[in-house]
């Protein structure tokens, strides 16, 4: 065998493995492709209706005749969607603050301090968090009710539900703040920092995805939330958030006539989750993983 | 304080003159803060009529109303919920009414109120918002049924009476005939009121149901299933009753007239409405039948005697003659007031006209459990998954026996001439110890004193006169028959026992 056979031989066996790795790669792309596309067709699908103007109702195909905004324009000037949008954008901005400063307390005691009943407290808590948050539905109600804080006044309620016990969601953070060195507090304490003080100097800037991810996931919470939003707005269309409103338009004597208002109302919702997740996207896949690792 | 004191003193006189001087004015006369719920297509016009009552009212009352769009499927569920939080007055559809009594969410209607509404609305209205004696509710709408759109470049006008040729004519066209089996009871009943089964509720005065004459599961009832699978195995079934339909490949939609407008706009000139087709088993043909349905206002009771009063007058105008044409202008909304329905515009409405076709195979909606809607709506899926008459007859039986369950018509009774026959009497339930049945109970004297000990709801027994051991010289032996009968020689007061593993019964006359 010639050296030239020789090289020929690797070179093709080169070209063997190359080949095999083109093809795995070929497939699991192939079935990438086909997950990605099943997954986005119900939004690409949703704005697609959304432009549809030529009709209100469902239709059999996908693609509009006729494209543009009335959907959009009817949307804000027809109904009560603003003054949703409006309410959600307020339970979820007053939410995200009140819900983020009392999670980074909560997290920052927890991980810092060491008190009587401190494991006793964390297990108690976490044995409260089994339970679903619909149980206390119905007593929730009645409370809020007595206080007058349903219906048209529903706004605070919301805000009082879904920041009520947020002190219970502090494992990651808790994870997160655990694997910033101790010593670090201890050298500002020397120094002569209080405790509040090391939590935001030297604390809260090391931790700055954690803070993010919680101030996300705190905001992003209320634009779902329909099963309570739904009793404790209770029928008036003022206190009501998206979720709920927007469900109406679904009811049997609406569908004709509000489905691509719905679609558009859909695709409006979405859009300050999206701005918000894509200016602090790096920073929230650090925040989730952050505490894994050493929590 | 003195000044004071005359200043009030003297309002307090001024406004006893103003009141006595009123003449007119009643002593309902004031301004009330009130909660309106609606369907949203309403709403407009509700706040709209509201003002025109405040303005031509004799009684000097002014409402400052709320007026919410919330359905009439939401608006019972809600007030069930929380009936302090509801509205004070609500649309909700007959369906829910025997619940809405339960939850204390209705307020009676006075005398003359509810001599008004027999009056002047369609007679099974009436008896929708009917319970017991009291009227408790005002029909708004007779059109809460459903009837067949057809596009009529598909369906020629002379197939509109057969659901073969309707399905053949789809079937050809590669089109859909769109009938909601597999998901709603409402719909599916239709097929079984066709062929003459019924399922008839009895309530209490308080709401609560006693009784019922279910007659689903019968040789009708498999007709109606033997019906229903011809559609059901036409490539042209499509489960649906979304008037949106038609723009997805569908020639007929059966639906009501909520969906009048949409399917107007979707198929122009080409829509059709007609009652329901016939259906043809074994050489016979059966139309089909449907529920007649109604919409209701209600009152919700109040703590101030003079609002709740108010609140009845103003229902009474919105549920008026001229309350329910508006409506029907607006809307189109079939009156349940008898001379707005004879009115000539409203006749000519071709939804209205289909409903009036269907109504004389119409079956009123009476009072029926909440619990029967998601019983019997698994019928559809059955009868599709059914090959035989064999598969179609558990079908029903095990929808019957679900039926049952809801009045705990479980284990066995002793029925007979003492209790007239009536295998669904639970007061002659026998008492169960580990299988050992009794019971005591007294015989009246009559022609034929005979029963048997059966599955309550059925007929089915192994346990009578031939497995008797012991008293068989209180019975009459030839009376017994092939049905294995246990009929008493004489009246009187029994204990029977019965061992249902041993298979004996032991006869004592007490």
């Amino acid at each position: 065998m010639s050296k030239q056979d020789i090289t020929y031989g690797t070179q093709k066996r080169h070209m063997g493995m190359r080949a095999a790795k083109t093809l795995s790669n070929t497939a699991v792309y192939i079935i990438l492709a086909v997950i990605s596309v099943i997954w986005l067709i119900p939004f690409v699908f949703i704005v697609l209706e959304s432009f549809r103007c030529e009709c209100h109702y469902q239709v059999g195909y996908i693609i509009p005749q006729k494209w543009g905004f009335t959907n959009y324009i009817e949307l804000f000037q027809n109904t009560d969607f603003p003054k949703w949008y409006l309410n959600t954008f307020i339970i979820a901005l007053f939410t995200a603050a009140i819900q983020t400063i009392i999670v980074l307390c909560m997290s920052y005691t927890l991980s810092r301090f060491r008190f009587k009943m401190r494991k006793a407290l964390m297990q108690f808590m976490l044995i409260l968090g089994f339970f679903p948050g619909m149980l206390t539905m119905i007593i929730l109600y009645r409370v809020l009710k007595d206080i007058g804080l349903t219906q048209e006044h529903a706004v605070p309620g919301l805000i009082l539900v879904y920041v009520a016990s947020s002190g219970m969601g502090y494992y990651v953070s808790k994870g997160f703040f655990d694997t910033i060195p101790k010593s670090l507090d201890e050298a500002a304490r020397i120094d002569g920092a209080t405790r509040a003080q090391v939590l935001f100097r030297i604390i809260l800037p090391l931790a700055k995805p954690i803070v993010i991810y919680t101030i996300l996931t705190a905001f992003m919470a209320p634009w779902g939330d329909f099963v309570f939003a739904k009793y404790i707005s209770f029928g008036a269309s003022a206190g009501m958030n998206v979720a709920v409103g927007l469900n109406g338009f679904l009811s049997l004597d609406q569908i004709m006539n509000k489905y691509t208002l719905f679609c558009a109302g859909g695709v409006v919702v979405a859009i300050p989750v999206v701005i918000l997740f894509m200016c602090l996207q790096r920073y929230y896949v650090e925040g989730v993983t952050g505490g894994a690792v050493k929590g | 304080m003195k000044r004071i004191l005359a200043i009030a003193l003297s309002l307090v006189m001024v406004l006893a003159l103003v009141a006595c001087g009123g003449g007119k004015k009643s002593e309902l006369a004031g301004t009330y803060d009130i909660k309106v719920w609606c369907a949203e297509n309403i709403v407009d016009l509700t706040k709209q009529q509201i003002e025109d009552f405040n303005k031509n009212n004799e009684f000097g009352i002014t409402f400052n109303a709320t007026v919410e769009p919330v359905g009439e499927g939401d608006a019972a569920t809600q007030m069930i919920v929380d009936v302090d939080a509801g509205g004070d007055i609500f649309c909700f559809a007959q369906d829910q009414f025997a619940r809405l009594v339960q939850a204390g969410a209705l307020s009676k209607l006075g005398v003359e109120a509810g001599k008004n509404v027999k009056e002047s609305n369609d007679a099974d209205a009436v008896a929708a918002a009917t319970m017991g004696e009291d009227l408790y509710a005002y029909p708004m709408t007779a059109d809460n049924g459903f009837f067949m759109y057809y596009d009529k470049s598909v369906i020629p006008e002379e197939h509109i009476d057969s659901l073969e040729d309707i399905l053949a004519d789809c079937e050809a066209a590669g089109k859909y005939f769109a009938f909601e089996t597999n998901t709603s009871a409402w719909y599916i009943a239709s097929w079984f009121f066709a062929t003459g089964c019924k399922s008839e509720w009895t309530t209490d005065a308080d709401g609560n149901f006693t009784a019922v004459n279910d007659t689903f599961d019968s040789d009708a009832g498999i007709i109606a299933c033997k019906g229903m699978k011809k559609l059901l195995d036409s490539p042209a079934n499509l489960s649906s009753s979304d008037g949106a339909a038609f723009a997805k490949n569908a020639a007929v939609v059966v639906t009501g007239t909520w969906a009048f407008t949409g399917i107007k706009e979707i198929l122009g000139d080409n829509m059709g409405a007609a009652d329901l087709p016939s259906f043809t088993v074994d050489g016979q043909s059966y139309h089909l039948g449907s529920f007649k349905g109604f919409k209701l206002m209600g009152v919700k009771p109040q703590d101030d005697a003079n609002k709740g009063a108010a609140l009845h007058k103003l229902a009474q105008y919105l549920t008026s003659e001229q309350g329910q044409l508006e409506r029907f202008n607006a809307v189109a909304w079939g009156p349940s007031n008898t001379a707005a329905l004879a009115k000539d515009e409203v006749q000519a409405n071709t939804a209205i006209a289909a409903v009036v076709a269907q109504g004389q195979y119409a079956t009123p909606q009476g009072q029926i459990h909440g619990s029967w809607w998601n019983i019997a709506k698994v019928i559809g899926d059955d009868v599709a998954a059914a090959n035989d008459d064999a598969g179609l007859k558990e079908a029903l039986d095990n929808y019957k026996a679900k039926i049952d369950a809801l009045f705990g018509m479980t284990g066995y009774i002793f029925v007979g001439a003492w209790n007239g026959w009536d295998n669904a009497d639970m007061s002659v339930k026998m008492e169960d110890n580990n299988g050992v049945l009794t019971i005591t109970l007294d015989v009246p004297e009559s022609d034929f004193m005979g029963g048997r000990i059966v599955t309550a709801g059925t007929w089915d027994t192994d346990l009578g006169f031939a497995q008797v051991t012991e008293g068989a010289d209180l019975l009459n032996a030839e009376a017994a028959g092939d049905d294995n009968n246990i009929v008493f020689l004489a009246a009187g007061n029994y204990t029977v026992t019965c061992d249902t593993t041993a298979k004996t019964i032991t006869i004592v006359k007490n």
